[in-house]
């Protein structure tokens, strides 16, 4: 060991520090003292309540599966039967490190730049939450949700069905922001976010979390401040967060600290490589990234058991940037589909439906599943294979298969 | 398993970004190892460390570690992760 103390590198240095009964805040503090922290070390937790982080500790660990400290997804039968879902169950998925609340400051003194527009100028929060409010219900996504199903076993969480909520968003519709800086520049095609969170010590063209998307998302895009009726929790992006319907997660980028209206597509790693849909074994920036999401739909009841005579089978459904039109179940493994039934509220085509089936079952083993259309375009029974394992709308790998006894 | 906290904590410095309690690190950019199921599987950790994912560097593909040296640290890893 004590040959890689004399390590140059900053963490390994400060080890003794940590190693030495540092599990206390003071402890912590006093190697702070020693060295210059970093955000990485300064938002460090090692020790959270039931297993989960601090900074995620008010969560409900039991809804969650933890892949990891940063990537946790929900149960598939915790997204609740109420359309949204409740925070304390939707999934993490964070690409740099959640920025603490010192790191945040006072959130109405939050800044966010706005650029490529003929007046560029800064905003406060407090600014933003004078200029417009709307409230938008979204799916909200990872572009790798389902990447567990995926033979070739791409790297990356191995999520299922539960990195996906449904959320409803407040804030301010990037639309008046446009119209307060007097329109968007010429030339511009994309709507470029930026996060505020990359530590300081990282190479931002490795690791800024910037995203472009195509510039009509500007019409339906809000800079949002609250989700499901509280500040977003900065484990979700708070104190504002980019919200993109429709697009995948990480589009909506978290701690946004500045919106450009852009001639070209963002130029760091995580928009020119990470997020590209390619074939297995190919990489490359030709290759189109994670926006849109397809249409898509699982059943989220039953999952393993049921007793048998009529037996309820419950799901959701969205069609991505698209309201879903409709959903089809099959209990006898897509031999025969019947069409299901919308129930609950509508809350606008960015957000999922709820969709129940009623199907009389005798003792046996049913291979259930759910086939959702939108826009004339439905669920293919297989993955669409690529490298990363994005992507996934087949119905097939979201089937369940029942004991009914 | 020298070998292995070695391409770890220096080549590769995998510290700066990862918490792994044998190797003492305490970076909290990527997932915290420790915690992480998928960290106990060495075709896993391989293949996260020859390709890179997000800001991790491609170890393997963009030539930073040897063939060698990837299957080294992966497997340490895989070893030692939550331990």
């Amino acid at each position: 060991m004590g040959e890689i103390m004399k390590n140059k590198k900053m963490i390994n240095s400060s080890r003794r520090n940590f190693l030495a009964g540092s599990a206390t805040v003071a402890g912590v503090a006093a190697a702070a003292s020693v060295m210059p922290i970093t955000i990485a070390q300064a938002n460090h937790t090692d020790k959270g309540t039931k297993g989960l982080p601090k900074w995620v500790g008010w969560k409900k660990r039991s809804a969650l599966i933890i892949h990891s400290d940063k990537g946790m997804e929900t149960h598939r039968d915790a997204i609740g039967s109420s359309v949204i879902t409740p925070l304390r169950h939707v999934y993490i998925r964070n690409n740099m490190p959640t920025m603490s609340d010192a790191q945040i400051g006072k959130k109405a003194n939050w800044k966010l730049t706005v650029e490529g527009v003929k007046k560029p100028r800064t905003f406060t929060l407090a600014q933003l939450q004078q200029l417009g409010q709307t409230t938008v219900a979204t799916v909200l996504q990872c572009s790798g949700n389902g990447r567990g199903f995926f033979n070739h076993k791409p790297s990356g969480s191995q999520w299922k069905t539960g990195a996906a909520a449904c959320l409803v968003w407040t804030g301010c519709p990037v639309s008046e922001v446009v119209k307060a800086c007097g329109g968007i520049a010429s030339g511009a095609k994309f709507m470029t976010s930026t996060g505020a969170d990359m530590p300081a010590s990282m190479d931002p063209k490795k690791a800024l979390v910037e995203r472009s998307v195509p510039l009509k998302v500007y019409k339906d895009a809000i800079l949002a401040w609250e989700v499901n009726g509280v500040d977003i929790p900065n484990a979700h992006g708070g104190p504002l967060r980019t919200i993109t319907p429709g697009y995948f997660g990480i589009n909506n980028v978290k701690h946004v600290g500045k919106l450009a209206f852009t001639a070209k597509e963002s130029s760091v790693k995580y928009m020119k490589s990470s997020y590209r849909i390619s074939p297995i074994g190919k990489k490359g920036s030709q290759y189109p990234t994670c926006w849109e999401m397809p249409v898509k739909s699982w059943i989220t009841s039953p999952l393993t058991r049921a007793k048998n005579g009529n037996v309820v089978i419950q799901g959701v459904a969205f069609g991505g940037t698209g309201k879903v039109g409709s959903v089809k179940v099959s209990v006898d493994g897509g031999k025969n589909w019947k069409s299901a039934k919308f129930v609950g509220p509508d809350l606008g085509k960015f957000a999922w439906r709820q969709f129940v089936f009623e199907a009389n079952l005798k003792k046996g083993t049913y291979k259930i599943a759910s086939k959702a259309s939108a826009g004339g375009k439905s669920q293919p029974k297989l993955r669409m294979e690529n490298r990363r394992g994005y992507a996934h709308n087949g119905w097939l790998d979201h089937s369940v298969d029942v004991k009914v006894s | 398993m020298k070998k292995g906290l070695e391409i770890f904590n220096e080549k590769a410095g995998c510290a700066a970004c990862h918490v792994l309690k044998h190797a003492g690190s305490q970076g909290n950019i990527g997932p915290n190892l420790d915690m992480s199921k998928d960290a106990k599987n060495v075709a896993y950790v391989k293949k996260m460390v020859h390709e890179g994912l997000g800001v991790m560097p491609a170890f393997g593909e963009d030539g930073i570690l040897t063939p060698e040296e990837v299957d080294i640290v992966s497997k340490y890893v895989a070893k030692v992760a939550g331990k």
